[in-house]
């Protein structure tokens, strides 16, 4: 697995990501951080809370510009491109948001449908017949007449995944998608990401910390921490390969080189006790 | 921070957000021609700010006209002069209270839920899924809900004024007897079309119109995404509209006098 990722051909790298350097509010998120994306393949990024996973994605889709270094994603920069060509290369990616963000003017149907009727002059008939076949997917089918705001955060994040599905893309960005669903739905859902690389041949990229989900799902792990790749590899293996990185965060440890606590002042002292006093 | 300098960041807070502004109005106009290709938005604003401020723009406007026929009958029999009651009436209506009153209702009504609206989109992250989606936010959410404040105005106010004139009709001429044929002589042989209705209503209205449809979207669209910024983006939009159409409301009467 790991030899597929280091391949340096374009032809199998789908986003390549080198030097991302990324500075906000003064913090340091990425620091020259390398990553390549391989076609077809289902790769997960993994890592502590708030060490910048969905502000990757957001430098992949071009949401935010970084302040070094260069991602490219099908062989161009997409810092460089213009907001036309951007919208045209968005057309191309799927992304689920993390609170799933369905349109609540329209019900389910209308917001699987949007992106079709956006940017495709399809007949109503060829619409409808895509749209419930991504309904029917996700098991959701029946629920096409219901608002957003009569589904459960489950239900609406699987409605927002058959929208980032409709257009067939060629990329998936998955922002924490296994949040909120039962074991059910979490299986189906497993299964889905699984078809649709397999069948269709895409490239999915998946933010999430569930590590047994993943196992069943991605191809290739990153866990990035402090702004860098920390530790790669085979997800079945990779809690296993000794680094205090891994060890700690698949343990769930408290100490480690991640810091558990937010840099603070001393702890006795905010709380009104004499330094020294037992 | 000294009280001076405090002064002095206020003025370019201010002048730096009027900046913002005028090229967010930039940004509007420019996505206009994509925005025709979701004209059915359009329509859909069209009725949620207008026809839906229908209720709130007739009560009023009738209300107003009364009040009016009212005050100024009594005003004028002092003078021996009630039979100018339909003239006074309609040239105070589409000269000053029309345009003005309907931005005021209107900056209230459908400003602050254009805001609301846009401001909570941005907050469950429905702007972004329109950029991932490739749909420009601009085009599909501000420019449609613009036009049809734009639209909406002129409109809203002809209602207004109606309604106006048939309120102070009902006072003055079947409460208190001014005599119907000169109630409405009168009042034609005063009001001019150029100057009184198509000046007053038509121009006033179409600026209020696009000055509170920019200023609602703007707060709406710059809001920070949390309740809080909801809260206080939808407040200023009723304050810095209702000071910017009596701003306004004078130097246009200035010019267009």
């Amino acid at each position: 697995m790991i030899d597929t990722v280091q391949v340096q051909s374009d032809d199998r790298t789908l986003v390549r990501i080198r030097g991302l350097t990324t500075v906000l509010n003064g913090k340091t998120v990425f620091d020259k951080l390398d990553l390549d994306i391989p076609r077809g393949k289902v790769t997960a990024i993994m890592g502590p809370s708030g060490t910048g996973k969905t502000t990757l994605l957001k430098h992949i889709t071009g949401q935010m510009r970084p302040d070094a270094g260069e991602v490219s994603v099908d062989g161009r920069n997409v810092a460089a491109l213009s907001r036309e060509a951007l919208f045209e290369l968005r057309e191309r990616i799927g992304y689920l948001f993390q609170n799933s963000a369905l349109l609540t003017d329209f019900d389910v149907f209308e917001n699987v449908a949007f992106p079709l009727r956006q940017h495709t002059k399809l007949p109503e008939v060829l619409i409808r017949n895509i749209v419930l076949t991504k309904l029917q997917a996700v098991g959701l089918r029946g629920a096409a007449s219901l608002t957003p705001a009569e589904l459960s955060g489950g239900m609406a994040r699987r409605v927002a995944l058959a929208r980032a599905i409709v257009f067939d893309p060629m990329l998936i960005l998955y922002d924490e998608p296994f949040v909120g669903l039962d074991p059910i739905a979490l299986n189906q859902v497993l299964k889905l990401i699984r078809t649709l690389n397999e069948t269709l041949g895409l490239t999915s990229v998946l933010v999430a910390h569930e590590l047994e989900a993943i196992k069943q799902v991605a191809d290739h792990v990153y866990l990035i921490a402090n702004g860098k790749v920390v530790a790669q590899g085979d997800p079945k293996t990779i809690a296993n390969d000794g680094s205090p990185w891994t060890s700690q965060f698949f343990g769930g440890n408290a100490d480690g080189p991640v810091p558990f606590q937010y840099p603070a002042d001393d702890y006795a002292q905010a709380l009104g006790f004499k330094q020294g006093a037992a | 921070m000294s009280a001076r300098m405090e002064h002095e960041n206020i003025v370019v807070g201010s002048l730096a957000q009027i900046g913002r502004c005028g090229l967010f109005l930039l940004r509007i106009l420019s996505a206009i021609p994509l925005s025709m290709r979701h004209v059915r938005e359009t329509v859909r604003q069209l009725w949620f700010v207008g026809a839906m401020s229908l209720t709130i723009i007739m009560t009023c406007g009738l209300f107003v006209g009364m009040v009016l026929g009212l005050q100024l009958y009594h005003v004028l029999a002092i003078f021996g002069g009630t039979s100018a009651t339909g003239s006074v009436v309609a040239l105070a209506v589409y000269r000053e209270l029309g345009p003005v009153v309907t931005a005021l209702l209107f900056a209230g009504r459908a400003g602050t839920s254009i805001t609301a609206e846009i401001g909570l989109m941005r907050a469950t992250d429905q702007i972004a899924a329109m950029e991932m989606m490739a749909v420009d936010p601009i085009a599909y959410v501000i420019a449609p809900r613009f036009l049809a404040g734009l639209i909406a105005m002129p409109l809203l106010c002809c209602v207004f004024c109606g309604l106006s004139i048939f309120g102070g009709h009902i006072v003055a001429v079947d409460w208190l007897r001014v005599d119907n044929g000169t109630f409405w002589s009168n009042m034609t042989a005063t009001v001019d079309v150029w100057d009184d209705v198509i000046n007053g209503i038509i121009w006033k209205s179409v600026v209020f119109g696009a000055v509170v449809s920019l200023i609602a979207v703007f707060q709406g669209y710059t809001t920070p995404p949390t309740s809080e910024g909801v809260a206080y983006a939808t407040t200023r939009t009723v304050v810095t509209s209702s000071i910017a159409i009596l701003a306004l409301d004078f130097v246009l009467t200035a010019f267009l006098m």
